[in-house]
């Protein structure tokens, strides 16, 4: 048959399959991809065609024969091509253009999960997966309401990857969706085959250190983000959801903040502030302090101190910048090997090694403490541990060499840089530079539900009332 | 519902942001000029010339100051929309702009350059006495290139976020030095001889201008009702808060000029006054007075580097800020070099008499333009009025 030719013509694979069957005294022709289509439906519309008393044309057939299955008409060779490619099934028809595309779509999926980068100990327990309908369909569940648009591009010449954008239009700020689907429309590339793929393309900065996107695998926290107005992005294949504009603010917010009481929530807030500025800080000082700025140290801090030190052979600077790459290196490790190496191999990193360099005279325990104190701070923020962890290391350099001169300086010439960011009309240092005093509630506070009767000012809507009053 | 509720007014939308700078960055902004190098009685040369009365000196430079300050404000409210560049341009036309803009930059050069020195200065000589001076230099040239890169927005954020930490330390400092007292009767008498006082003061306006640099925020600033008001306290209380900390170190130390020479910081005298107990508090007024310093500096070279590109016609901010920050490196180490020099170019009656003409000149300029670009644009629009009256009656 000629149109299953032309199809089997364009394919190198042998994966495609034709089958010409032939209804009373027409014939019919089927191309089939069996590793990315469902058997049984490709069963059932072998069955229903052979069923037929009178051979329908194509466009019959999609109302009379397959009534029930999703199918479409179309003359476009690229188009039937995408959709094979999919798992769809093409039926084609003697002396007939163009095919009629089935959904017979089915892959192998995993089960909804609990996500292993964001675990709760209250509140929903569900991940998205890598499957882009079971994502939708697992954030529509949680956001019912008409105004959810979910607009479907297709990205990569050679993955043909269906990427959706979804907001609400009645909140999500018209200018932001514009931008956010000008950009994934420009898009020219070979592939892709993670969302992560797509962030260096919505990024205001792609080469910054700082992510500019949001991303989570928990349907709960996308929904949450939508509702204040963001836009969520979401691959075919990839667990990771996107969500932009974004703030440096909400890698300080949990999902879980939500679901404790108000004061325990913002006390945890706090320390994670906190542990950021003395996980990016900490060694910093203590090398410039030794270094330079000793008479600052309290007497009996410095007595102590001093016979720690004595006799090390490393500068503080030497040995701090050690245990930190040290401390770097078994981290990057433990999260490479398998799990039960892994530990092991903090084990072997914490104990043998950092006791025994302890032990040897090589590095000095404050150092030691300063650095796991530093190490164990950062943990408290996972989505900066990759940026803080240059920052400090950077941090370290200059504080070594020019005492706290460099280091504020390094530290006001990272706040500037961050000020300076401005994705999507939305400040990435806000609510704190510029103040939006509104937006303080869900910040380093985390307000009861009722007192947020707003939408974050922060972030790009045109609707800021979210509860009445 | 209200527009505001239906509207985020941060966003893209309807910016609260539409201007560079918003009210509250400029009344911050403010607080910390006036507070920045007068603090710690940075102002070296002219301290050691006042010697016990070096207060009473930096409470006359803080209330010129203000009236410069007041001067800027009514010509920021006057010229809501049109920058400083474009006020020039709009009375003296595009030549005469350039000329204007190109002795003003040169003149913030030169404040630029005093306040680089002092704040080099005082680390290299009170805080890190084993590095070489030209290091430290190089590494604030670096921050310095760094802003200019950026807009006026972003350096006004970064002074956003830090003047709340700025004024909880000073709250801190001024806490501690209240509950443990000082001795006021060694200020007195004041003014014993009043006429080496004025010669001295004479020859010290240098460091009058701190406010020049707010020429740069002329029609980028969202000016409300109360701006005007707020600014002028906020300058007043960050003079006055440098007034009481040097009030404090001449009753301290009775005659500064000594203390200049070995330590210039309010943490040394704390240490001093109050022993090891308060030790620490070092750290929290040298980051406090540092940043405030550091921001200052960046204003300064901000304004420098943009008055360039006016004059050069390109905004080529990589470029100018990288031959401001070699030119600055070159006068600087000159300066570094034989300190004498800097001594003698800056503490002198002509440079003092050019930079306190400039420091007033400059904004009644910007008051003058505003008025006049306000007259053309009032007779612009009557003129337009008039014409559509004219076109009403003919179509009547």
């Amino acid at each position: 048959m000629k149109q299953l030719d032309i199809i089997t013509e364009k394919f190198q694979s042998e994966s495609v399959v034709t089958r010409e069957l032939t209804v009373v005294d027409k014939k019919y022709g089927l191309v089939i991809f069996p590793d990315l289509s469902d058997a049984s439906t490709i069963r059932a519309i072998v069955v229903a065609l052979e069923a037929q008393r009178v051979p329908f044309p194509l466009d019959k057939i999609k109302t009379e024969v397959l009534f029930e299955c999703e199918c479409e008409k179309n003359d476009s060779l690229e188009e039937c091509i995408r959709g094979l490619l999919s798992g769809d099934v093409l039926l084609a028809a003697e002396d007939e253009d163009g095919y009629l595309i089935i959904n017979a779509r089915s892959y192998t999926t995993r089960g909804v999960v609990e996500p292993p980068t964001e675990t709760v100990m209250r509140g929903p327990r569900e991940g998205f997966i890598e499957d882009l309908k079971t994502n939708l369909s697992l954030l529509e569940r949680r956001l019912k309401t008409p105004d959810l648009k979910v607009e479907k591009i297709q990205i990569g010449r050679r993955t043909d990857t269906t990427v959706a954008v979804c907001y609400l239009s009645s909140v999500a700020s018209p200018k932001v969706v514009k931008k956010i689907k000008k950009r994934l429309n420009q898009i020219d590339i070979d592939g892709i085959v993670d969302s992560h793929y797509l962030v260096p393309y919505l990024e205001e900065k792609p080469l910054s250190m700082f992510s500019q996107v949001g991303v989570s695998e928990k349907p709960d926290v996308v929904a949450a983000k939508i509702l204040e107005g963001r836009v969520g992005i979401f691959v075919d294949g990839s667990p990771m959801a996107l969500t932009l504009p974004f703030i440096m603010a909400e890698d300080f917010q949990s999902a879980e903040d939500y679901y404790l009481r108000p004061t325990y929530a913002s006390f945890v807030r706090v320390l994670r502030y906190v542990g950021l500025i003395l996980a990016t800080l900490l060694p910093a000082l203590y090398v410039a302090l030794q270094n330079f700025h000793y008479k600052l140290i309290p007497v009996r801090f410095m007595i102590t101190l001093m016979s720690a030190i004595k006799g090390l052979p490393l500068s503080p600077q030497s040995e701090t910048l050690f245990v930190l790459l040290l401390f770097e290196i078994i981290r990057e490790a433990s999260v490479r090997m398998p799990r039960a190496v892994g530990m092991a191999m903090s084990i072997v990193g914490a104990l043998v090694l950092g006791e025994t360099a302890v032990n040897a005279g090589i590095i000095s325990s404050p150092a030691v403490m300063v650095t796991a104190l530093s190490s164990i701070a950062l943990f408290t923020v996972p989505n900066q541990i990759g940026t803080m962890s240059i920052l400090r290391l950077g941090y370290t350099i200059i504080a070594g060499l020019t005492g706290l001169f460099g280091l504020t300086l390094s530290v006001l010439f990272t706040l500037h840089y961050i000020c300076a960011m401005n994705a999507y009309g939305a400040p990435y240092l806000a609510p704190f530079a510029p103040m939006v005093y509104t937006d303080f509630k869900d910040t380093i506070d985390r307000a009861p539900l009722p007192d947020m009767a707003m939408r974050p000012d922060s972030i790009p809507n045109i609707n800021r009332r979210r509860q009445a009053k | 519902m209200n527009n505001s509720e239906q509207t985020s007014t941060l966003s893209a939308d309807t910016s609260k942001e539409v201007k560079q700078t918003t009210s509250k960055q400029l009344i911050a902004v403010i607080f910390i000029l006036a507070l920045a190098t007068k603090m710690f009685l940075q102002p070296l040369f002219l301290v050691k010339a006042a010697g016990r009365d070096a207060y009473i000196a930096l409470a006359i430079d803080g209330g010129f100051d203000i009236i410069v300050l007041i001067v800027t404000l009514i010509a920021m409210k006057l010229s809501p929309d049109r920058d400083f560049f474009e006020l020039t341009r709009c009375v003296f036309g595009k030549v005469g702009s350039r000329i204007i803009v190109c002795i003003f930059g040169l003149y913030l050069f030169f404040k630029l350059n005093v306040a680089v020195s002092e704040t080099v200065s005082f680390y290299s000589k009170n805080i890190l006495t084993d590095l070489d001076t030209t290091l430290l230099l190089l590494i604030l040239l670096i921050f310095l290139v760094g802003v200019a890169l950026h807009s006026l927005r972003a350096l006004t954020r970064l002074n956003e976020i830090l003047t709340p930490v700025i004024v909880t330390c000073l709250a801190v400092l001024i806490a501690i030095v209240v509950a443990t007292g000082f001795d006021l009767s060694n200020i007195f008498p004041s003014l014993r001889n009043p006429h080496e006082f004025g010669v001295a003061l004479s020859r010290h306006m240098t460091w009058l201008g701190d406010f020049s640099p707010l020429l740069l925020f002329l029609g980028r600033t969202e000016m409300k009702k109360s701006t005007v008001p707020l600014c002028v306290v906020s300058g007043t209380l960050g003079s006055a808060i440098s007034v009481f900390f040097s009030v404090v170190m001449c009753a301290a130390f009775g005659n500064v000029t000594s203390l200049v020479d070995a330590s210039t910081n309010l943490s040394s005298i704390l240490q001093y006054s109050l022993g090891n107990v308060y030790g620490r508090i070092d750290l929290v007024a040298e980051i406090l007075w540092s940043v405030a310093s550091f921001i200052q500096n960046a204003l300064f070279f901000y304004c420098v580097v943009r008055c360039f590109e006016y004059v050069i016609g390109k905004p080529l901010h990589l470029v100018t800020s990288l031959g401001v920050g070699a030119l600055l490196f070159t006068s600087l180490s000159v300066a570094f070099s034989d300190p004498s020099i800097l001594s003698l170019l800056i503490v002198n009656e002509i440079t003092s008499a050019l930079v306190a003409s400039f420091s007033l000149a400059v904004p009644v300029l910007a008051l003058i333009s505003a008025v006049i670009a306000r007259k053309k644009e009032g007779g612009e629009k009557s003129g337009q009025s008039g014409g559509n009256k004219n076109a009403i009656r003919s179509t009547e």
